[in-house]
């Protein structure tokens, strides 16, 4: 899948989620934690899941939008620069406990309320 | 030479009993009459004599005190270059110029910075030289020396960055010592990095030493700059001055920046102006502080997109049409695009996907027409790729490129009509607002992790700046894909920030940071650099030149622990092949033992604070350094940080 169709996959599946999501399994988000920072997640995303910077930026997952279904798909196609990972790295299991901790992560918080921020 | 060969076998021609010339045992010094007693107890077993006479002895009619050196020479003529600097590990292939710099020349113009490897003062060399405007000096043993130069003189020649290189060499086999000395000369010791200097020479005579120095200088400070290279013969540095009275030194005259044809820039003013979306894309254009102000000039006459790719300070990061974290967006519209020396044209303007089947396309919509300006044309060479993939474009001007733009302006101002001008300001207003958009963005994205352990590396850069804000601060290096600053930093002078490395060889932050923060100490600014631990792992005795030549610079080290971009690809690779995904911290980080950063810095005697894991501590941290920083002296706060 090259870049522009990934993204045009994507695009459709974020189209679908709310359908989708009601068939994804629960996840745990403790063992997702465990498998974040086990497999990697958080060398390009961040402990925090706030995001980081490779050739390109890679995005804040914290309190994803996504649902699980929508974020196995991109892991299992890979989205730009960021590789697919397959089953046998990643099981599905693996997945839908890591989108329960990024949907624990505590994510944003208004800026106003940083003065470092406002500088 | 002596330095490096007295312990050898069979380095006779300048061992430290070289001295014993005219009168025996009475000329000799305390020190080596300790050294030539013989030992308290007999050896076990006899050890044969050596032949004094045929090892010590010169022959009787070699001169042994000299007026006048070739050094002395060659430092007269480096003064005439107002070079402030020679940084430099020292080496006896140039003990003559060394010994004229320090007594002849009193170490002052150029003054010697002492720098414990040479990739080190060629790297202070280009970042002294981003800051100052001008180059520093730099000599290095003519073989080993230049082997470790060589690197930062790829950074520098990527860079487009003048360094004045020198280095050591003797040419005449007659003269070398056996042993060291030759393993140390070369007959074309520049062979080893010519695909990335501009010019270089070998003078043969003092006189052609004064012509090529002069040369060299020239050579450097033309656009499009680059590094040069001299290599000087030592018994040319060493011996007497034949003719004196003979020799002159030419008078350097700069050579003014070429300015674009007339008639291209009237072609690219026409296109800038009737455009509907023109996009000003430029990298390594401010090369003095009037650069920015005349990009400015431009972008407000047009009201159009600036993106500055950052190999120079080009434009204000907080004013509403600077547009870099836009950029793909803007170029999908754009139907103008002017790009100002631009390196990588072809990576601006394109996507490119790093998977199995790399990939590019254009972000550009088919009919959209780019002009390029700038001096890359104009010269390149074949080895080394560092021109970037080939971008067709539609007009390509050659003329450097800030000293093009008040023509360009001028231009675009006299074809700006009345209608020109409420369709640019509504256009001006529209980019103002989204440069505030993606700032709050910014802002918002910071919040993520901002109290969190390891500490973000945004939150990190955002208490750095509220310390330094209200000084004259200049940024003078960061960490590999560092955008906070640029996001959330008011960076709103020339010397705020001083561009990346040219060569993406790592090595680089340390040392020249160092280098500029040099430069920026003569102006009273006080630097700071975000420094990645592999980087300065590469470099760490560059604090000891920190804090010997006293330079007021603070280091906050992102330690993360890795060499994290290659942690990232190594990871990206084992997901390809779908394997391996928890193994790719193997070869890639810098654990186990973790370095204790702020313990190595204060060894090299420079101020240091750290391991710093809780957030909280930082701001005070590095009040006390920015104070250290004010007295004149470097400091290094080590902050554990979560990755990038
Ligand atoms: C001389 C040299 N060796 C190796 C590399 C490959 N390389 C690119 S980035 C990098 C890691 C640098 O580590 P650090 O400065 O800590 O930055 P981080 O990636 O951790 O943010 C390395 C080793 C290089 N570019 N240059
Ligand atoms: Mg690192």
């Amino acid at each position: 899948m090259n870049f522009i169709n990934g993204a045009l996959a994507i695009a459709l599946l974020v189209l679908c989620n709310a359908a989708w999501s009601q068939s994804a399994p629960a996840g745990d988000a403790a063992d997702g934690k465990r498998a974040y920072l086990a497999d990697g997640c958080f060398i390009c995303h961040g402990r925090a899941g706030q995001g980081g910077a490779m050739n390109y930026p890679a995005p804040p997952l914290a309190q994803m939008g996504y649902s699980a279904e929508v974020l196995k798909t991109i892991l299992r196609a890979g989205l730009n620069d960021m590789p697919a990972y397959a089953e046998a790295v990643l099981s599905d299991k693996d997945v839908a406990d890591i989108h329960a901790y990024l949907r624990v992560l505590p994510g944003r918080r208004d800026a106003k309320d940083i003065p470092l921020l406002n500088q | 030479m002596s330095k490096d060969s007295h312990d050898l076998p069979g380095a006779g021609r300048r061992n430290f009993l070289k001295g014993v010339t005219l009168t025996g045992a009475a000329a000799l010094t305390p020190a080596m009459m300790a050294q030539a007693q013989p030992p308290e107890k007999p050896a076990a077993r006899p050890v044969p004599l050596p032949n004094i006479a045929a090892e010590t002895l010169p022959p009787r009619a070699d001169p042994v005190i000299q007026t006048s050196s070739g050094g002395d020479f060659m430092v007269d003529v480096l003064k005439t270059l107002d070079i402030d600097y020679l940084a430099m590990n020292c080496a006896s292939s140039f003990r003559g110029l060394h010994e004229a710099v320090v007594n002849y020349g009193m170490n002052v113009k150029p003054e010697i910075l002492t720098c414990p490897h040479e990739e080190i003062a060629v790297s202070m060399a280009q970042g002294y030289a981003k800051i100052e405007g001008k180059p520093m000096a730099v000599i290095c043993h003519g073989t080993v020396g230049l082997q470790h130069a060589s690197m930062a003189l790829y950074n520098a020649w990527c860079d487009r960055v003048p360094v004045y290189l020198m280095i050591g060499n003797i040419l005449d086999g007659d003269k070398r010592a056996p042993g060291v000395e030759w393993t140390h000369s070369a007959i074309d010791p520049a062979a080893l990095v010519r695909d990335f200097v501009k010019w270089d020479d070998q003078p043969a005579s003092l006189q052609h030493f004064a012509e090529s120095a002069v040369r060299a200088y020239k050579v450097a400070t033309t656009p499009p700059m680059a590094p040069v290279l001299l290599s000087l013969d030592a018994e040319l540095q060493e011996n007497p001055i034949p003719d004196r009275d003979r020799l002159r030194i030419p008078k350097y005259t700069k050579v003014v920046p070429p300015v674009a044809d007339s008639g291209a820039i009237a072609e690219a003013a026409k296109l800038l102006v009737a455009a509907q979306n023109p996009v000003l894309i430029c990298d390594r254009m401010a090369r003095t502080p009037a650069g920015m102000a005349r990009l400015v000039e431009l972008a407000e006459a047009l009201q159009c997109a600036v993106v500055d790719q950052g190999g120079r300070m080009n434009f204000p990061s907080r004013h509403p049409l600077n547009q870099t974290f836009r950029r793909l967006a803007l170029v999908g519209e754009a139907d103008v695009i002017l790009a100002i020396e631009m390196n990588d044209l072809f990576g601006a303007v394109n996507a490119f996907s790093d998977r199995i089947e790399r990939s590019t396309r254009p972000l550009y919509k088919p009919g959209t027409k780019i002009v390029t300006l700038g001096s890359r044309d104009l010269y390149l060479k074949a080895n080394y790729q560092d021109f970037g993939r080939f971008n067709e474009v539609d007009l390509a001007i050659a003329g450097d490129g800030e000293a093009s733009l008040p023509a360009l302006t001028e231009a675009v101002k006299r074809l700006v009509s009345a209608d020109h001008k409420s369709a640019f300001e509504a256009r001006g207003k529209r980019l103002g607002q989204a440069h505030l958009a993606t700032r709050e963005k910014s802002k918002s994205d910071a919040t993520i992790g901002w109290d969190a352990s390891p500490i973000s590396v945004a939150r990190m850069c955002m208490e750095l700046y509220a310390q330094i804000k209200d000084e004259d601060w200049s940024l003078v290096g960061s960490s590999i894909n560092l955008s906070w600053p640029k996001r959330l930093w008011n960076m709103d002078r020339s010397y705020r920030w001083n561009g990346y490395s040219g060569g993406a060889g790592i090595g680089y932050n340390a040392p020249a940071s160092a280098g500029a923060a040099l430069a920026n100490k003569g102006h009273g600014r006080i630097s700071v650099a975000i420094q990645g631990d592999g980087d300065l792992m590469f470099v760490p005795s560059t604090l000891w030149t920190a804090a010997h030549h006293r330079i007021p610079i603070l280091y906050m080290v992102q330690n993360n622990r890795a060499y994290h971009q290659e942690y990232m690809y190594l990871h990206a690779m084992a997901a390809r092949h779908g394997r391996g995904i928890s193994n790719a911290h193997i070869g890639t980080t810098l654990t186990n033992p973790n370095v204790d950063y702020a313990a190595m810095a204060k060894s090299f005697g420079v101020y240091a604070e750290g391991p710093i894991t809780d957030p909280k501590d930082l701001g005070p941290a590095i009040k006390r350094a920015v104070a250290v920083l004010k007295r004149g002296e470097p400091a290094l706060i080590d902050v554990i940080t979560d990755p990038r």
